[in-house]
């Protein structure tokens, strides 16, 4: 009887073993409910010399720690300021998630009585993706970079001007500008600019830059992350820098696809050549010794 | 002359030379219909072309060029292993250095054909002389090549050169005149006087040295045909070094098996011990685990590189080769360390079959040196048939291949009935004193 118990008792384990992975596992297979996934968008813009604005959105999910970058993305661009909303234009996300536009800025954009533009980038969503928007305030403003010489020094001048509500320009006054030069990775920095109260300010071009082969380098003038304008850019030739001379390369008369062979492979495969076969006659000359020492020996 | 102990070394030994049993004859006869396969195959290939083999415009080089890479490093080894046991005088060597010998020359004679049958336009051969130039790897490895069949003639000649005056003179041989006359020429009339003696004792050294060097500078030579060319894969600094390690690798593989079967068909037990297969073992678990070492150094640093081609390359080498991978790679270098590593393990039948476990492993490393870096080329593969653009070897070239393994076996065996297998005059010889060691 106490046999008949235990073999029930462990039918019932062994059952229970089976059930359970296959109720949790038909648990497992009932239809998740499937939710968006949420959607980040990075807003700002960045005000160029030729007096317009570029607006820049990127547009982004995030796995984990990481953000993953969407591609082929529609981004609608307006601006508001606070009545009155105008729809700038719509641009599509590239491969590294970013949406670019450019809009003139003449006539001017609605802006508050501060003259802040509230530009807005927008991302509608998809069945998969949640819609985002994002809002940049900034206020309109260019940088011209020229060059001047005096008393034999020259100087690059930066004047900055800024847009007021009414559309009209007046100077950017008590601000840092940041100078560079395109250099192969990030612009290389050559040094900054006072603006004074009439937004002009002014430094020595730096005598030992390189530019082109003919001398002309490009200047760039940067405002970054600020307060009031955001991003502001202006830019300028000059061609002071010093020329980059290509140094004429020397026609190698001895090389792999010329009819001579370098003189240092003719001198290792001599070198090489004449040691081993050198050797192989010294063996060969024993050889004929051997021979000749046992003719001698017979007689 | 022969001393006693050489004369009785003699006596039992020469009948190897004087008769040929049987099974021997039917052996022979196998290997030739095989060769005569051989024959067949490259009489269609000559008269219907290279499109009866797998190679195409993209993959060129196909089992051809392996084999002739195997063979080469075969040679090689023998060279290097019967030098360098000859340089340091090791006791052991004595039964097995005439076997590593005639590996060493026969893979060397073999080894080449395998390029002439891989050249579409033979009728052209003769540009490689009359326009070769210096700079090309290609005139190298002839050069190499031309150097190095010389030198291990040289090498071979002297050391059989005692034995074949041993047998000359052995008067109760019952061979044809033909083959006392050979002797007699051959032998150059030594008679194993001082004089004689020292000068075959100092050109065997000089040439046991230079054929180390040699087999170094041509396996090189070989790896540089590879690594100067810019190709996925090939282009390695590490390539010369890894072939010779690969080479003599794959040598001490050939020797072991060629010790066993001989030891079998000789019934060279006395001489042929457990000691010699644990010894030549004891080379081919250092050369493993530098071959693994050497493996493991030139992908990884390809593939943490991540330049596109050589990833490419790697995931070919670990999806549609991956199997060939492993066993190349992992079990060829593991599985010989394991058996000799262990010393319950050491046993003459588990040596042997970790040989042919090595000779099987480095065939197919040299398979996927040259084939998947040709089907994964720099140049995108355009306006070209799917079934042009990987390799697969047809029958033409499996019954060359074959019948190549075949003339290996014959030359082996042939070799055999003309000088014994065992260096019958080093045997008999006094052990070298410590102080006369190089």
């Amino acid at each position: 009887m106490k046999k008949i118990k235990i073999a029930y008792f462990l039918w019932m384990v062994t059952i229970l073993m089976l059930l359970v992975p296959a109720l949790s596992a038909q648990e497992d297979n009932e239809p998740e409910e499937v939710s968006s996934v949420g959607t980040y968008l990075n807003f700002s813009t960045l005000y160029s010399s030729n007096d317009s604005v570029e607006l820049s959105a990127k547009l982004s999910i995030r796995r984990g720690r990481t953000f993953i970058e969407l591609q082929n993305a529609p981004i609608t661009f307006s601006v508001s300021n606070g009545t009155d909303q105008l729809d700038l234009g719509e641009a599509v996300t590239d491969s590294t998630g970013f949406a670019r536009l450019t809009v003139p800025l003449t006539p001017p954009l609605p802006a508050d009585d501060e003259g802040l533009i509230s530009y807005q980038a927008d991302f509608q969503g998809t069945d998969k993706y949640d819609s985002s928007s994002e809002v940049f305030m900034s206020k309109p403003a260019s940088l011209k970079v020229s060059f001047f010489e005096e008393d034999s020094i020259k100087y690059i001048r930066v004047t900055g001007m800024q847009f007021n509500p009414s559309g009209e320009m007046e100077p950017i006054a008590e601000e840092s500008i940041y100078l560079f030069v395109p250099s192969l990775f990030r612009p290389l920095p050559i040094g900054d600019i006072w603006l004074d109260e009439e937004g002009t300010g002014y430094v020595d071009f730096p005598p030992t830059i390189i530019g082109d082969s003919t001398g002309q380098i490009l200047v760039i003038a940067r405002i970054d992350e600020h307060d009031l304008y955001g991003f502001v850019k202006g830019e300028a030739w000059s061609s002071w820098a010093i020329p980059k001379y290509f140094l004429a390369e020397e026609k190698p008369t001895r090389t792999l696809w010329t009819p001579i062979a370098p003189l240092w492979m003719i001198i290792t495969l001599i070198i090489l050549l004449a040691g081993v076969w050198g050797h192989y006659i010294y063996a060969i000359i024993e050889l004929v010794t051997i021979k000749r020492i046992a003719k001698e020996n017979e007689y | 002359m022969a001393n006693d102990k050489q004369s009785s070394l003699l006596e039992e030994f020469i009948p190897q030379i004087e008769r040929t049993s049987f099974i021997q004859a039917i052996w022979i006869f196998f290997l030739l219909a095989v060769i005569a396969l051989g024959f067949y195959a490259l009489y269609l290939q000559i008269a219907e072309g290279h499109a009866v083999t797998g190679m195409r415009d993209n993959v060129v080089w196909g089992i051809y060029i392996v084999n002739f890479i195997f063979f080469m490093g075969v040679s090689y080894a023998g060279a290097l292993i019967s030098g360098t046991l000859h340089l340091f005088r090791a006791e052991w060597r004595k039964p097995i250095i005439r076997m590593a010998e005639f590996i060493t020359i026969i893979a060397l004679l073999i080894g080449p054909i395998y390029i002439l049958l891989c050249i579409g336009r033979l009728d052209r051969l003769q540009y490689l002389v009359i326009y070769g130039r210096i700079q090309s790897p290609i005139t190298w490895d002839v050069i190499a090549i031309a150097t190095d069949i010389v030198g291990c003639f040289i090498f071979l000649y002297l050391a059989i050169l005692r034995d074949l005056s041993a047998i000359r003179d052995f008067q109760d041989a019952k061979i044809p005149n033909w083959k006392r006359k050979m002797y007699h020429i051959l032998a150059l009339g030594y008679q194993g006087l001082p004089e004689q003696k020292k000068r075959l004792h100092k050109a065997t050294d000089i040439m046991a040295g230079m054929v180390i060097a040699i087999a170094v500078i041509v396996y090189s030579v070989l790896a540089w045909i590879f690594s100067v060319t810019l190709q996925p894969g090939w282009h390695s600094t590490i390539f010369g070094p890894y072939f010779v390690i690969a080479a003599v690798f794959s040598g001490c593989g050939v020797l072991i098996v060629v010790m066993w079967l001989f030891r079998k068909i000789y019934h060279l037990e006395k001489y042929i011990t457990r000691k010699h297969f644990v010894n030549v073992g004891v080379i081919q678990l250092v050369l493993a685990a530098l071959f693994g070492y050497f493996t493991f150094s030139d992908y990884l640093t390809k593939w943490y590189g991540s330049e596109r081609n050589d990833e490419l390359l790697i995931q070919l080498l670990f999806d549609e080769y991956f199997w060939l991978f492993i066993l190349s790679n992992y079990v060829g270098v593991l599985f010989p360390m394991i058996v000799v590593g262990i010393p319950k393990l050491r046993t003459i039948g588990n040596i042997t079959i970790s040989a042919v476990v090595v000779i099987l492993a480095l065939w197919i490393n040299r398979y996927l040196i040259v084939v998947p870096t040709l089907e994964s080329p720099y140049l995108p593969i355009q306006d070209s048939r799917t079934e042009w653009m990987f390799y697969n070897a047809t029958w033409i070239e499996w019954a060359l291949s074959a019948s190549g393994v075949a003339f290996f076996a014959l030359m082996m065996t042939i070799g055999s009935k003309i000088i014994p297998i065992i260096n019958v005059s080093e045997m008999g010889d006094k052990p070298v004193p410590e102080e006369e060691i190089l």
